[in-house]
């Protein structure tokens, strides 16, 4: 699936990789998280951090009727407020996707996968 | 007064200081607010996690430096709100952890746990943007450990680190380039700052001003700066909640008794209205701020505690427009979608008209030897501007470039492969606007299928097609699509192709659209042909101006 945004100049379309890879970027600027994890954590191997390129294995992109929803699996650090890093990474989503790909997403649902706990 | 050494009241005093000072600034710090998202609530942020912060050192009353660390870091992970609040409770928790068994701190010890707590911060993000508050913490605490090896005198350590502060801030807008755009610091970095010169203030006795005074006040900057990034993000259309919303609630007992006070299910309740929802609440009073479609609605709310203070309500649309209105021209109004649509496609004024008095929502000029792109038909459908549309191409060139275009645009757009004029105006006729896209899909292709079309043209040059010879400049008819008859004569041609194509028994209607080049007297004879070989044929004539088809024949 993908989003079709019609200009006066033609036709773009954009694919779910491309909005996956923005959301997924736009989280990990995001204070807190460390990592996208994959969906699967079986078959990916457990709570492993996707690499830049693999965004999308952590980041479902849902269009159900005319609304888009959009499925974070993300690994957080340790000693952070979990639910706070989650609505700030919902609220940079939100408004990366739309500063930058034109898309306005109806939801954000952050999944936190794991907690990355560093050695101090 | 030299002081060397830090005890535990002193920093706890110290951390209130910082608390207030920062909740004097938080407008200020809210206007500064364009990243990462310039929702304007920073300071907001800030000043809630900091006051959450600063109730758990005021609770603990130790005397032990590492105790009221610990609890000032407790007291703010419990209370971060926002990016900001997150990475300053990080701050303070490494900070906390470097000194949690100290009883008193030097500059050195205090230096070191500036740079344990920058390093805890840093760890928890995976791709730190520098020119934001981090930066600021980064570079004071570097600061702090070069200061600390020669001043053993806390407030002079405190000065020149702050100091160090102030300049790395100042240079914030050159490592983050939507900093620059605005011409403003970073937020996050200038509420650390606010709260070191808090922690300052308090070590030297001094009282701080309510509002930096250096600083532009909170409206001066709301005005020129933020709103003005805001809105090139957004469209007047798009603010979904039309009235900024603040007021007070101050309790009253009687209306307690009745609905006792609960803050997360009032902020629950004020969540359905709007956006931007800020409850803040104490022993006396509820202050809220809110982004609502229907502020009545959330001040009878905020009346089912207490009575109403100090209320303020925005239009923000209007406000908007007006922003908005300065900077560029009148935005194009954005109609409703139309349920239906039909774009077709015609070759000469008389059939657009035609085409448009029959229902046709947008008419492609174009057909024959001057097709249009899918790129036209596209730019079509999307002035057409519905949620369903029907295409009808009227030419069997056009069929794939139709078929092309809607399929880019999605699922909303079908076409009745119509080939000929004609065709398309059956399939038109055949619409229902009531009915599904398919049952009219379907509908008028069956439409499009029980019309006979004939055209007359002439041949451009000599050829041999289906199994007749043609001569430059010859006149032929063409039959749905093969030619049928030949002549050198217009007419001769134009009445062999009205043979083939009439049959006596089934047919009742002839419409015949006359061509560019096709004069009234060629009508006329056509008409009298007509009348003496099949009298029971109704005749329509219709100026087409087409170019190329002398006439086009269509019967049913």
């Amino acid at each position: 699936m993908s989003i079709d945004l019609n200009t006066n100049f033609g036709h773009v379309t954009i694919t779910n990789e491309v909005i996956a890879t923005v959301a997924g970027g736009a989280a990990v600027e995001c204070y807190g998280i460390v990592g996208m994890a994959s969906k699967n954590q079986i078959k990916d191997g457990l709570t492993e951090i996707l690499r830049k390129e693999n965004f999308a294995r952590g980041v479902i992109v849902r269009q159900e009727e005319e609304e888009t929803h959009i499925d974070m699996y993300i690994i957080v650090s340790y000693g952070t407020k979990i639910s706070e890093v989650a609505s700030n990474v919902q609220s940079q989503v939100k408004y990366t996707l739309n500063k930058t790909v034109g898309l306005s997403v109806d939801s954000v649902n952050i999944y936190v996968q794991g907690v990355r706990v560093s050695n101090d | 007064m030299t002081i060397r050494t830090l005890d535990g009241a002193t920093f706890a005093e110290m951390v209130l200081s910082g608390a207030n000072h920062l909740t004097n600034n938080a407008n200020m710090i809210d206007a500064l607010n364009v990243f990462p998202v310039p929702d304007g609530d920073t300071g907001t942020n800030m000043n809630l996690s900091m006051t959450s912060g600063a109730n758990e050192v005021r609770n603990v009353q130790a005397d032990h430096v590492g105790e009221v660390a610990k609890s000032l870091a407790k007291g703010l992970l419990m209370g971060a709100r926002g990016n900001s609040g997150v990475i300053l409770s990080q701050l303070f928790r490494g900070f906390s952890k470097a000194i949690e068994d100290k009883e008193t701190i030097t500059t050195v010890d205090f230096a070191e746990a500036m740079n344990q707590g920058v390093k805890t911060a840093y760890k928890a993000v995976m791709k730190p943007v520098e020119g934001t508050i981090l930066t600021v913490a980064k570079d004071s605490a570097e600061a702090a450990y070069k200061i600390a090896e020669q001043e053993e005198d806390i407030v002079v350590f405190m000065e020149e680190m702050i100091n160090h502060a102030k300049s790395s801030l100042k240079r914030t807008p050159e490592l983050l380039p939507v900093l620059k755009e605005v011409g403003v610091v970073d937020s996050g970095g200038q509420g650390l700052v606010t709260i070191y010169e808090g922690f300052l203030a308090n070590l030297k006795g001094e009282e701080l001003p309510a509002t930096n005074e250096a600083g532009p006040t909170m409206n001066d900057m709301v005005n020129a700066e933020h709103h003005k990034l805001a809105q090139d993000y957004m469209s007047t259309d798009e603010i979904e909640f039309g009235y900024c919303t603040e007021f007070m609630v101050k309790f009253e007992q009687e209306k307690l008794s009745q609905h006792p006070y609960d803050e997360e299910a009032f902020r629950q309740d004020l969540s359905k209205l709007g956006d931007s929802l800020l409850v803040v609440s104490d022993e006396e009073l509820i202050k809220v701020h809110v982004h609502a479609e229907t502020p009545g609605d959330a001040l009878t709310l905020g009346q089912r505690y207490g009575s109403l203070v100090n209320m303020k309500i925005e239009n923000m649309r209007e406000q908007h427009t007006s922003i908005v209105g300065e900077q560029k021209k009148e935005q194009p109004v954005k109609k409703e979608k139309a349920d239906f649509a039909i774009v077709t496609v015609a070759m000469g004024s008389g059939i657009k008209e035609m085409f448009e008095s029959l229902g046709a929502t947008v008419v492609i000029e174009g057909g024959q030897t001057m097709n249009p792109s899918t790129q036209d038909i596209t730019n079509a459908i999307e002035e057409a501007h519905a949620k369903k549309v029907i295409v009808l191409p009227n030419n069997k060139n056009i069929v794939m470039a139709a078929e092309q275009a809607a399929e880019l645009a999605d699922d909303h757009v079908v076409v009745v492969p119509t080939k000929t004029v004609p065709q398309g105006m059956s399939a038109l006729l055949a619409f229902h606007p009531e009915q599904s896209i398919e049952d009219n899909q379907e509908g008028m292709k069956e439409a499009a299928n029980s019309v006979k079309t004939g055209q007359l043209t002439y041949a451009v040059r000599d050829t041999q097609i289906d199994g007749m010879t043609i001569e430059k400049g010859n006149f032929m008819g063409i039959l749905e699509s093969s030619i049928s008859s030949t002549h050198q004569d217009k007419l001769e041609a134009a009445k062999q192709l009205l043979r083939d194509m009439i049959d006596e028994e089934e047919d009742e209607i002839l419409t015949i659209l006359q061509g560019e080049d096709a004069t009234s007297e060629e009508v006329e004879a056509l008409e009298s042909f007509l009348e003496e070989n099949f009298e029971d044929l109704e005749v329509e004539v219709y100026k087409g101006n087409q170019p190329i088809y002398s006439f086009i024949f269509s019967v049913e």
